[in-house]
Parts: structure tokens; C-alpha cells; sequence
């Protein structure tokens, strides 16, 4: 667990600060996205955890322990840090790289040596083929995956990412997302996920904390209340005008209440029940109909807008969009 | 025409016999061998003694930047020195007897500029990112130099020291004008004895010397970058 309490940062020579008097707690096993304009202070927020750079005012707890209770280093190994530059050791092969910080604590070479197979399997690249190889000789997704597994080395219970999904074309980008949701289902490591992109901090987040200018949280809670009630004009202009649809993508066709069909559906348009919300009402909305068929628990049921309307909260939010 | 390179030069073109092979046979070991060798104790010394001065100041100037413009400065001042001129005014210090070691002084003074340029490159070359994600994991400051900079700077010192040596090895020729020893004597010797075998086995040495200690640092080079040969 994290708590920022009252955090500033303030440069020498600086009269405004760039983080200013930061108040949210990160509960343990989520990931806590760290979102906003650029210069919103968002990065620096990040690297106040691991003292990359030192507070000017206010604590980090971490566990309840102020996080300058431990010299720089020690409280560094002990939380994964993953980057969009990756910052691979060009040197190093990929082994060494995943192996730095258990090669740090003192681990013997065997138990490193199966951590690091274990980790190039988790990420999704076969050790036999990859472990000698050096950073160079991978491409870019290969070597992000790498750096999250670097990360995730020493099983530090919590993480520091960067936009670690960052540097890569957007389809990899979205299976690097993916790939780390199911991950992060098993390993339930706390995280700090730093993006400018909301709808990677809509995709990953549990919670989502909007900075804006000046380092100021401007609306810190779930992706779903962000988008259904945000507190000001610059968390609504920020999420965007769309953000109803963004809505209907945090859920899926199959977690939708739907009546059954009871025949007659020879005509429909059928849905599969995997996809979004979102990409179920463009799919309804290109097929020319209003209803579609959604296959759930082995029957036949009607998607209709009513449906999904109902998943918005209806009227309400409909009123905040002509507003 | 009291000047002996212009009496040689009359010489050869009198009597146009360049290498005399029988001289080259009965002083091979008493002569050539000793002048080889000693041009080689006396740039690799020189460039080994250079080094050791040259890194830490090269890391130094490095991480503080300020150090950097007055290294380059003085560092600059010696490379530009004529090595003839420099020879002299350090055997006219008191206590600095001829010999090989003023020469040593001198080509550790030429080899300097070069050495700690490229250490400055060399660690300016690291990826920021690098360095910070090795911050970020918890390497130590000397973790990082030695682990992370070092390394990745290497094949660039090594490359300095490329051609510091092979500047070094040329300049050494000179140094037998102060009786450095090396194969400037040879050199000398023939231009004294108006013998043309002499100077050119001289320079042939020399220079075979120099081409093999590049090649031998080439590969030393591309041995250090084991990452960069594979792709």
C-alpha cells in the first residue's frame, strides 16, 4: 500500500511547485494510473516513490513506513522499475538484464537463473531461444516485454511503470496491455502506472488519478466514475466528449443482463459475447439494425439499445451530453 | 653543405644502393633487435602510464562537467608542443637526466588530450535511459560507473588508445635525439652515417610496429562489443 500525504515538490530556484500537496492512498494489488497533460507532473509523482527524485514536503508511506526510512538503494530494489526508453543494458544479454537486481540482493546463480526462465516465459518469450541473446538483437515489443520482466525480477510487491507500453506500434501495445492485465490477475503487485493516454488509464487502471498543471490531482477514483460523474470541465474536457463510449468499453457483451430472444431471430445480426459494449453497439449500429443476437450461457438473447442504455444510467448522463 | 641530410641525400643519388642487406645480417641481433624493442618498452609504457592518468580523469571530467574546459586546456597546450622543442626543455629541467625517461614524460604528455576525450565520449555515449533505469533498480553510483558506463565506454577509450598509439610510436622516433633509445637511433645514426640501410630499416620497423599495434587494438575493440558484433 501507498499513501501520498500532502507531497510537494518544489525545484531550487522554483517558485511554483510541480507537484503540489498531493493527497491519495494506491490500495494493494491495484494499479493506480497516473494520468494528465504533459507537465502535469505525473512522472515526477512516480519517481517520488523510489526517491529518484526527493520530496520537498509532505511522505510517501509505503506499508505505513515513510519511504526515506530506507537508504535509496535498498528502498530501490525493492520496487520493480519499468520505463517507456526500457533502458536495457546494451551490454548485457538478456539473462543478465532480467537478472540485475536478484544479482543485486545476493541471489545464488542457479535461483536466478530459473527466475529468469520463469519471467521469459510469463512475458511470453521461450528462454532457450532469447536468454543469450542481447537487447539489440530484439525487436521493440520484445524488448518492452523484457523490461517489464526486468521489473518484475525480484517479485518487488510493488511497481513503478512509465508508460512501459509506450514505445511500441499500437497494435503491440495493445497486447502488451493485455498481456499484463492477465499477469497482473496472478501476481497482484501494487502499481503506480504512469500514461498520458486515457484510454490506456481507462483500460488499465482500478483507480485513475488526474493531474492537471502545477501537479494538481484534479479527480482521483475508478475509471467508471471518472467517466459517469467527473467533478470538474478539465476531467470531463480531458476524458473527452466520447466518453460515454469509453464507458461501454469497460464492459463486456458477456457481463450485460439481456432478456432472451424467444425466437424470431432468423434476421438478426449475430454479436459474439467477448467483445466491449462499445464495439457491440458499432457493430449494431453498422449492421442497419436496431436488436442482435448475443449467444450467453448456451441461449439465445436480444442486444437492443434499451440495453445498452440502461448501462450508461439512462437519462442522466444522457442530459450531461447535450449539456 | 655541412648539413648531414643533404650530404646523405648527395650520397644515395651518387651511389643509388638503398638497403645494404649485408649490414642489415651482421647487426640484426646486436642493433636492430634492442632498437625494436626498445621502441616498443618505450610507447607502451608510455601509453599504459597515460592511461592510468587519463581515466580517472577522464570519469571526472565526465560527472563534473566545470573540470572538463581546464583539462582539455592544458591537456591541449601539451599535444601542441613540438615534440623536438618539448624534448629540450625537459632535459634542460634539473634532475631530468637524458635517457628514456624524458622521453616517457613527454609521450605520456602527448597521449593525454586523446585519452581523456575519448573516456569523456565514451561515457557520454551511455544511453540516459540506461543509467536511469539502473538508478531505478537500485545500482550504487560505483555500480553504475563500473557495471553500466565503463563497459559501454570501453570500446571508445579503446579506440583512444588506438591512436595514441600510433601517434606515440611515431613520436618515440624522436626521442632518440636525447638518447631515448628505440628506433630513432637507427634513424639517426644513418642520417649521422650518411647510410641510407639504416634510416630506412628505421622507418620500416617503425611503421610495421605501428600498423600491427593498431590492428592488434582494432580487435581488441571489436572483442569489447560483443553486443554490437552479433547484429
Amino acid at each position: 500500500m501507498i499513501e501520498f500525504r500532502q507531497v510537494s515538490k518544489t525545484y531550487p530556484g522554483s517558485d511554483n511547485p510541480v507537484v503540489n500537496d498531493l493527497s491519495f492512498e494506491v490500495l494493494e494489488g491495484e494499479i493506480c494510473v497516473l494520468v494528465g497533460p504533459s507537465g502535469c507532473g505525473k512522472t515526477t509523482t512516480m519517481r517520488m516513490v523510489n526517491r529518484l527524485i526527493e520530496i520537498t514536503e509532505g511522505q510517501i508511506l509505503i506499508d505505513g513506513e515513510p519511504n526515506s526510512d530506507l537508504s535509496s538503494t535498498q528502498l530501490r530494489r525493492k520496487i520493480g522499475y519499468a520505463i517507456q526508453q526500457i533502458g536495457l543494458f546494451p551490454h548485457r544479454t538478456i539473462a543478465d538484464n532480467i537478472g540485475t537486481v536478484p544479482n543485486l540482493l545476493g541471489w545464488d546463480k542457479g535461483r536466478i537463473k530459473d527466475r529468469v526462465n520463469e519471467l521469459l516465459g510469463l512475458v511470453g518469450l521461450s528462454p532457450d531461444e532469447y536468454r543469450d541473446r542481447y537487447p539489440a538483437e530484439l525487436s521493440g515489443g520484445q524488448q518492452q516485454r523484457v523490461g517489464v520482466a526486468r521489473a518484475l525480477a525480484a517479485d518487488p510487491p510493488i511497481m513503478l511503470m512509465d508508460e512501459p507500453f509506450g514505445a511500441v506500434d499500437p497494435i503491440t501495445r495493445e497486447r502488451l496491455q493485455d498481456e499484463f492485465l492477465r499477469i497482473q490477475e496472478d501476481i497482484k503487485k501494487t502499481i503506480v502506472f504512469v500514461t498520458h493516454d486515457i484510454d490506456e488509464a481507462i483500460k488499465m487502471g482500478d483507480k485513475i488519478a488526474i493531474l492537471k498543471q502545477g501537479g494538481v490531482l484534479a479527480q482521483y477514483d475508478t475509471p467508471e466514475n471518472i467517466l459517469s460523474r467527473p467533478d470538474s470541465e478539465f476531467v470531463s474536457s480531458f476524458v473527452g466528449a466520447d466518453r460515454v463510449l469509453k464507458r461501454l468499453s469497460l464492459t463486456r457483451v458477456a457481463e450485460m443482463d439481456l432478456e432472451p430472444a424467444n425466437g424470431g431471430t432468423g434476421r438478426l445480426p449475430h454479436i459474439s459475447e467477448g467483445v466491449t459494449v462499445k464495439d457491440a453497439l458499432s457493430e449494431l449500429i453498422g449492421s442497419g439494425h436496431t436488436r442482435a443476437v448475443v449467444e450467453q450461457e448456451g441461449e439465445d438473447r436480444l442486444l437492443t439499445f434499451e440495453a445498452i442504455e440502461a448501462l450508461t444510467g439512462g437519462a442522466s448522463s444522457g442530459g450531461e451530453i447535450s449539456a | 653543405m655541412s648539413n648531414p641530410v643533404l650530404l646523405l641525400l648527395q650520397d644515395v643519388l651518387e651511389e643509388p644502393q638503398l638497403i645494404d642487406w649485408e649490414w642489415i645480417r651482421e647487426n640484426f641481433t646486436e642493433d636492430i633487435v634492442p632498437a625494436f624493442q626498445g621502441h616498443i618498452f618505450l610507447s607502451f609504457v608510455s601509453v599504459a602510464i597515460a592511461l592510468v592518468i587519463a581515466l580517472p580523469i577522464g570519469v571526472i571530467s565526465a560527472r563534473y562537467r566545470k573540470v572538463y574546459p581546464p583539462v582539455t586546456a592544458v591537456t591541449g597546450v601539451l599535444y601542441s608542443i613540438p615534440s623536438l622543442a618539448l624534448f629540450a626543455i625537459l632535459i634542460s629541467i634539473p634532475g631530468v637526466k637524458i635517457g628514456p625517461s624524458p622521453v616517457i614524460i613527454a609521450l605520456v604528455a602527448y597521449s593525454l588530450l586523446i585519452l581523456i576525450r575519448n573516456t569523456v565520449a565514451g561515457i557520454d555515449s551511455v544511453p540516459p535511459e540506461t543509467i536511469d533505469a539502473a538508478r531505478g533498480m537500485g545500482l550504487t553510483n560505483r555500480q553504475i560507473l563500473f557495471r553500466v558506463e565503463l563497459p559501454l565506454a570501453l570500446p571508445i577509450i579503446v579506440a583512444g588508445v588506438r591512436i595514441a598509439t600510433v601517434t606515440i610510436i611515431g613520436i618515440a622516433t624522436i626521442g632518440a635525439y636525447i638518447n631515448g633509445g628505440g628506433l630513432g637511433a637507427l634513424i639517426f645514426d644513418g642520417i649521422n652515417r650518411q647510410f641510407p640501410t639504416m634510416i630506412i630499416t628505421g622507418a620500416v620497423l617503425a611503421t610495421a610496429l605501428a600498423i600491427t599495434a593498431d590492428l592488434l587494438l582494432l580487435g581488441l575493440e571489436r572483442y569489447l562489443r560483443p553486443w554490437a558484433r552479433r547484429t
